[in-house]
């Protein structure tokens, strides 16, 4: 079974923010919330480098260690998704990501939390796969539809890659031995350094 | 957690020296030419630009999504925090919560309650006035509210959700939340109020060491004199409501309103201080719940009808005795108050 990750080409990324876009469009998100942003090191600067990051899908993911409710799982696939049903919207997750994925939409005066929402690597919830409730909570799910994340594909430079980690890592070796520089695999080590966890759905995670 | 001091200290300056700090933005040298520079002097060392990574305050690291802390690319202190919550402040919070409670059932078991020495007189003493027992129930009533939905969201996944499964411990999950949220503030009004009624009588006197160097009296039964609170209810007054009154509580407005855009490391430093004082905080409060109910006969009746026998002023708060029966304005309730008078009149009569 493959292992989903994304990668990110420093060298390629033109902050266009298409990766945004197509994600805002294709999940229909709502106000406030933003699944994945660009984010430009030296900005107008020699040296200049943009990076497009959302969830990373971690092996040991931090979200899933700290929730209260248990509400994260993890596919066959290593992508980590949650259930808006269980999820009490404590902002704990927001607290341990690294990435800063987890968004939460507003619900009441104060800065009350709502139901966290994050990148599903297009692979929906829980719900029954491509259903109109799993739309509404999680967006389209790509994934079960034979498709990659609406992001990468709609990526002009293909600097973001989204996919089988071993897929996306030859195209990246080859790029670099091409080019002979830009190695740097952004977020890799933060997200990939530790051994997998929580691989399987813990039983009755999906309510 | 590299500004964290700065942070807490500084909170109240922040705001005055902000009007000052635009124009060092603008002198800050780029982490580009320092790290060329660096790139010289120690080849490979890249660590001028993970910094920027990590801090994102450097203003030529941008964003276009508009948010706290969006031009973070990765934020390390959240694994800090993970590893203090998860394994630190859970794990050992946990069993201080269990051990207190092991040792307060094995005093009940092995002493069991304080019951008075001689016969009640019948003839009652006002040992809490209708505005102190008001701000001690609000108190207590919010302080119980938040230690069950506190503990519910720390340890339910632990405990409950295994029992109860997902969709139900979710329930009660979201619900402890709201409760925990919405009656945090109360109680953060109920400690000042607390404060305030009550701490005239609970300055340390002298008579405390010696309270305190007999341990009360608690193991060996013997009488020891105090006033109209003894040194153990001091402690828990200075100590429990006071200090860690404040600490929850000001903690606890970090954590409840995000809408003022404090960062994420900022919340995961409140959010830790906040675990660790309620849990010492609801240690505490097991005695005193104990001592308040069970533990000490006629404790219980004082705080819900505001009235004690003569005998248990005498045989618990011997110096307030002594004082609230010469009319004494010295110490609260008693005498003080002209009801109390009354009543203490009424009660010769009989």
């Amino acid at each position: 079974m493959a292992r989903m990750k994304f990668l990110c080409d420093a060298e390629r990324c033109i902050e266009c923010n298409g990766c945004v876009t197509a994600c805002k469009n294709e999940h229909e998100v709502p106000w406030g919330v933003n699944r994945r942003r660009v984010v430009t090191l030296n900005d107008g600067l020699p040296g200049e480098k943009s990076i497009s990051v959302a969830c990373m899908h971690c092996s040991d993911a931090p979200c899933m260690a700290v929730c209260p409710v248990d509400c994260f799982y993890k596919t066959s696939e290593g992508v980590v998704l949650h259930d808006k049903d269980l999820c009490i919207g404590c902002g704990y997750c927001f607290y341990a990501c690294p990435f800063g994925a987890p968004q939460f939409p507003q619900d009441g005066a104060f800065g009350l939390r709502g139901k966290m929402d994050k990148c599903t690597f297009c692979a929906g919830g829980p719900e029954q796969d491509q259903s109109a409730a799993e739309f509404k909570k999680y967006g389209r799910n790509r994934l079960s539809e034979g498709k990659l994340p609406a992001c990468a594909e709609m990526c002009s430079t293909k600097a973001l890659l989204g996919g089988d980690a071993d897929v996306i890592a030859d195209i990246y070796r080859t790029r670099v031995l091409k080019r002979g520089k830009g190695s740097e695999v952004w977020g890799w080590g933060t997200a990939y350094g530790k051994p997998e966890k929580g691989a399987t759905p813990p039983a009755g995670a999906k309510s | 957690m590299r500004f964290g001091l700065k942070q807490w200290l500084g909170a109240g300056l922040a705001a005055l020296v902000l009007g000052l700090t635009a124009p060092v933005i603008a002198a800050d040298t780029s982490s580009a030419q320092e790290q060329a520079a660096r790139q010289q002097a120690q080849p490979g060392n890249n660590s001028p630009v993970w910094r920027d990574v990590r801090g994102g305050d450097n203003p030529y690291q941008t964003t276009q999504v508009r948010g706290v802390e969006t031009a973070v690319l990765v934020q390390t202190e959240g694994e800090t925090w993970r590893q203090l919550r998860n394994r630190v402040v859970t794990v050992y919070g946990g069993w201080l919560l269990v051990l207190m409670a092991l040792v307060i059932g094995a005093f009940y078991y092995w002493k069991g309650p304080i019951k008075l020495h001689e016969q009640p007189t019948g003839r009652k003493l006002l040992r809490f006035a209708y505005w102190e027992r008001t701000v001690h129930w609000g108190a207590a009533i919010s302080f119980v509210l938040l230690a069950i939905t506190g503990v519910i969201i720390m340890f339910g996944k632990h405990v409950l959700l295994p029992i109860i499964g997902y969709t139900l411990f979710s329930l009660i999950a979201q619900l402890s939340k709201l409760v925990h949220n919405f009656v945090g503030p109360v109680f953060a009004v109920c400690t000042v109020l607390m404060f305030l009624t009550y701490v005239k009588d609970n300055l340390p006197k002298a008579h405390d060491l010696q309270w305190l160097a007999k341990g009360g009296g608690l193991l060996s039964g013997s009488h020891v004199p105090s006033g109209r609170f003894n040194a153990g209810e001091k402690a828990w007054f200075w100590m429990g409501v006071t200090g860690l009154g404040v600490v929850v509580s000001i903690t606890g407005f970090v954590l409840n309103f995000p809408n003022f855009e404090q960062g994420r490391e900022l919340m995961q430093q409140a959010n830790v201080i906040h675990a660790i004082a309620a849990l010492l905080f609801v240690t505490m409060s097991l005695g005193h719940i104990y001592m308040g109910t069970v533990g000490v006969e006629g404790a219980y009746d004082s705080m819900r009808t505001g009235y004690v026998d003569e005998i248990w002023a005498k045989e618990h708060h011997e110096y307030w005795y002594r004082d609230a029966v010469a009319g004494d304005n010295k110490s609260g309730g008693g005498a003080a108050n002209p009801a109390a008078a009354s009543a203490m009149k009424e009660g010769w009569k009989q």
